[in-house]
């Protein structure tokens, strides 16, 4: 095959052989985090700015942490500590890193189609660490490879996305790899954030949980923003959490030994219940681990050879 | 003295649709026939030599009366970084339209007499099309308290509306179309319910979905078209629904009409060529309010204008500057420029494509307008203003800022190449535009 | 690796004499089989390295532990290719702290792929000693880098490539030389 993407911006425009070398190079880098000295010379000299106009901790600190395992230097560019907050335009920061002549930008945006817009503009590779409702490819990722890190092949395996999907950059770009990978995708949550216009990605929608439940080999909650329910989206956190929360009692429904996933952060006992989210079947600590090695990878099938043929 | 030969003249406002020839003199139609001789041309002209009459072969063209363009925006005051009044005035020459309605929403805002008096004067400073004003309907687009309507129409508004922005509080739209009555004019009404419409970008639904972009659901407009629809039925005040962009909206205004509700409505060119599905996450020159249909609701528009459903053919044209448009899609300004490429677009997607005819065209986009609003203009009669263009509908062009008289170019049609423009464009006899170029 | 065949320089016999010599070898200079690892250099050198366990087993009867090193992320090359190199695991299962390595490739060449084995086996620990064993040596070193054990030395032209097939990987047994017809890029 040929390694041809220059930026990651999300699933769509991948082939199915790409998502797969990108889960094949993960294996190596989620080794080399079980060492005692995670460091390697790989990407020395390269140079990886998180751009990030929403804070995110744990996805910039796991971009960060990726890139500095393979030994390339990060400079943060954060809503606090730049011009972002002076009100200059995507456009002039761009350029700005253009003339820094960095390798990889990593952005994180409350805007859809920033990281597209972002990757139009520079000559550096670009990776969507979340755009709006739009894209988060590497949550997905990492989503597919922990999968089948726990329970093999993906192919045919059920998995059931549950929770605001139609705000949800995670379900999205999961909803496409899982399909891309033969899975058979539920997703599920009220009609205020599941509506028909989901029906795009051509995968079953549904509004009762308790009914896609059995057979699920995985089920994920997305995290619920609260404030959507002031917003009218639904009436109550108690409602909500009662139709659509994910505890130890109602993952017996599935009849298998289901894993269960989260991307975090999680607002416990809202879409998941603690007694769940410590379960041995939640792999929640396990995706964040997992989201390093896969950022790993990314990062060296971006910038750490040649975007020519894959040899080996 | 113009004598224009051998020239399609099409001219729904006296039913003529056919080669002919024309004949101006000073700034008005003197007749408009089939194959003058020179004798009886220096007759009808009264000279007495035929050199001192400028004549045009008008073979394989069309002349059309001047478009009128009764939805513009041109930034002055204001924001003259995006246009100002004489650059759109130039572009909509350029564009084919010798008479167009300069929207309300500048700075200051169009609200009182003496901006609507410095309107006109920088048109008839630039000398390009003639420019009519419209007012808002409430001061400073408050929604709250209706201008001066009688002082302002004085000064030579021709409508009202707060277009930009819809009339939020129904009781003020209904207490506007009742006062307006005394001035004879239109209310345009912004159909837009701002909580429905929300933070939205585009048009809701599955490709909103797929892109992840806030999604403007069709009811935002449709249901303020109702409403509006039966304020006007129970005032009797004069309304044109500006934009129309849903096949819900053109039944509600067909019902109307049928009830006999004093009505008109204009569509976009561009909602009559892109739908949403054209929208990709990096060309904000797709990014226009009320957003890009769906094909169904396309369909129910062409529908509309051809049996009269719907009036008018109106461009939006609302110029941005290229760093306002080079954002992400969702932080960018909502609008198209759409004069000088308008004309363009709709003879080769729907004049060609035999959906609409050159006769609908005119109607739609001269006739009408002149109808409704009470200006002048509309028809090639004789005695009439020699509004007029010369039209080559194989006119080949890549569109290019560098050729564009509107200081913007936030267009989709930017470096593609269109076919059908107009090549001679005649305001009041003068000719001020000769094969794409002004003079 | 592309190129025209020129000569046949081990053949399956020869290969199995040369790793049971090599396997004796290490035995002799190491006084015995104490605190001795194995790790082959991915891709050829782990079933050498296997091979050599194996003799080991026979002559000492003792099971070394074995590793596979995959250097690709240690590779200096890596901004100038023009392709993709696939990273595999490194598998290392066991502590190298105190221990001597005996580090196992096919082919020593320019001795790139050996510093970055080094570099790659110290992040994995303090090892006492390193030693080095391949099955072929044909010069041109660029760094200074010896082997402690060779199977055979060639003298070669920088025109040349030599071929190490093995059964478990190419299906065929034999180490040839080859005439090159054009740039490769593998270090």
């Amino acid at each position: 095959m040929k390694w041809k993407p220059k930026d990651l911006l999300d699933l769509d425009n991948l082939t199915t052989e790409e998502i797969e070398h990108i889960l094949q190079t993960a294996k190596p880098m989620r080794e080399i985090l079980s060492r005692p000295i995670k460091k390697l010379p790989t990407l020395r000299g390269k140079s990886v700015v998180l751009l990030f106009y929403e804070s995110s901790t744990r996805t910039r600190t796991s971009f960060e942490s990726a890139a500095k395992i393979l030994g390339a230097d990060t400079t943060n560019f954060t809503v606090a500590q730049s011009s972002i907050t002076k009100g200059e335009s995507l456009l002039d920061t761009a350029k700005t890193i253009q003339a820094m002549n960095v390798d990889l930008v990593v952005v994180r945006h409350s805007s859809s189609g920033a990281a597209d817009f972002l990757a139009d503009t520079l000559k550096a590779s670009v990776i969507n660490g979340g755009d709006g409702q739009h894209a988060h490819p590497t949550q997905a990722l990492l989503d597919l490879f922990t999968i089948q890190e726990r329970i093999g092949d993906i192919k045919g395996k059920k998995v059931v996305i549950v929770g605001d999907i139609i705000h949800s950059r995670v379900a999205r770009s999961n909803a496409i790899g899982l399909q891309k990978m033969g899975a058979d995708v539920t997703l599920v949550g009220p009609p205020t954030l599941l509506p028909t216009e989901m029906s795009y990605l051509g995968i079953k929608l549904s509004h009762d949980l308790d009914k896609e439940l059995p057979g699920a080999d995985v089920v994920m909650a997305l995290r619920l923003q609260l404030e959507r329910q002031q917003s009218g989206l639904f009436p109550s956190i108690r409602e909500y959490s009662k139709l659509y929360g994910l505890s130890v009692d109602r993952i017996k429904k599935t009849g298998k030994q289901t894993i269960v996933m989260h991307p975090g952060p999680m607002n416990r006992g809202v879409e998941i219940a603690s007694d769940l989210a410590d379960s041995v079947q939640s792999v929640i600590e396990k995706q964040v681990t997992n989201g390093v090695a896969i950022r790993m990878a990314l990062i060296y099938l971006l910038i750490g050879g040649g975007t020519g043929n894959v040899v080996d | 003295m113009l004598w224009i030969k051998n020239v399609t003249v099409i001219d729904p406002g006296q039913g003529v649709s056919g080669v002919n020839d024309v004949l101006v003199q000073k700034d008005k139609i003197v007749e408009v026939g089939p194959s003058f001789k020179a004798k009886e041309v220096l007759v009808k002209l009264g000279v007495t030599d035929i050199n001192e009459v400028n004549q045009i072969d008008g073979d394989g063209k069309y002349l059309f009366p001047g478009l009128i363009d009764v939805h513009v925006h041109l930034r002055e005051p204001g924001q003259e970084d995006k246009e100002d009044i004489a650059s759109g005035s130039r572009a909509a020459i350029r564009g084919g339209f010798t008479s167009i309605m300069a929207m309300a929403n500048t700075f200051p805002i169009v609200d009182q007499r003496a901006v609507v008096e410095f309107i006109k004067l920088q048109a008839r400073r630039a000398g390009m099309a003639r420019v009519y004003p419209i007012s808002a309907v409430t001061k400073g687009f408050k929604g709250q308290e209706l201008v001066e309507m009688m002082d302002i129409k004085d000064g030579g508004a021709v409508g009202f509306s707060d277009d930009g922005k819809g009339i939020q509080n129904a009781e003020i739209m209904r207490l506007a179309l009742e006062y307006v009555k005394l001035t004879g004019c239109p209310i345009i009404s912004h159909c837009e319910d701002e909580a429905l419409a929300s933070k939205g970008v585009m048009r809701r639904g599955r490709t909103s979905a797929r892109l992840g972009l806030p999604g403007i659901p069709a009811s935002s407009e449709s249901v303020m078209v109702a409403r509006d629809i039966l304020l006007a039925a129970e005032t009797g005040g004069k309304l044109h629904i500006a934009h129309v962009s849903t096949k819900e909206s053109v039944e509600m205004i067909r019902w109307a009409k049928g009830k006999g509700i004093d009505l008109s409505a204009e569509v976009n060119p561009h909602h009559l060529i892109f739908t949403d599905e054209d929208i990709t996450l990096t060309d904000t020159s797709y990014k226009v309010n009320p957003p890009l249909p769906s094909r169904e609701d396309q369909e129910a528009l062409l529908e509309g204008i051809i049996d009269g459903t719907i009036d008018m053919l109106a461009t939006d044209h609302a110029p941005h500057t290229w760093e306002e448009k080079a954002r992400p899609f969702q932080e960018a300004p909502f609008g198209i420029n759409g004069l000088e490429t308008s004309l363009a677009a709709v003879w080769q997607k729907l004049v060609q494509s035999g959906k609409l005819t050159p006769e609908k065209l005119v109607e739609c986009w001269s006739l009408n307008p002149a109808q409704r609003f009470g200006i002048e203009g509309g028809t090639l009669k004789p005695g009439s203003l020699a509004d007029m263009v010369l039209f080559d509908p194989l006119y080949k062009e890549e569109i290019s800022t560098e050729a564009m008289e509107s200081k913007s170019g936030n267009t989709p049609f930017l470096k593609k190449e269109l076919q059908g423009f107009p090549v001679i464009t005649w305001v009041e006899g003068r000719m001020l535009m000769k094969n794409r170029k002004i003079i | 690796m592309e190129g025209t065949p020129k000569n046949k320089i081990m053949d399956k016999d020869g290969i199995r004499r040369a790793v049971s010599r090599i396997s004796h070898e290490i035995v002799e200079k190491n006084k015995g089989t104490k605190d001795l690892i194995l790790i082959g250099i991915r891709t050829r050198g782990v079933p050498l390295a296997e091979r050599i366990r194996e003799k080991i087993l026979e002559i000492e009867d003792i099971n070394l532990p074995l590793g596979l090193l995959d250097i690709t992320l240690y590779r200096d090359d890596l901004s100038t290719i023009g392709v993709q190199p696939v990273v595999h695991e490194t598998k290392v299962p066991f502590s190298i702290e105190g221990k001597t390595v005996i580090l196992i490739d096919d082919v020593l060449f320019t001795g790139r792929t050996v510093r970055a084995a080094l570099d790659a086996l110290i992040d994995l620990g303090r090892p006492q000693k390193i030693q080095l064993a391949v099955l072929v040596d044909r010069g041109h070193r660029e760094l200074p880098i010896r082997a402690d054990y060779v199977g055979k030395n060639v003298p070669t032209s920088s025109k040349e490539i030599i071929s190490v097939c093995l059964e478990e990987i190419d299906n065929n047994e034999e180490v040839i030389l080859l005439e090159k017809s054009k740039e490769n890029n593998s270090i």
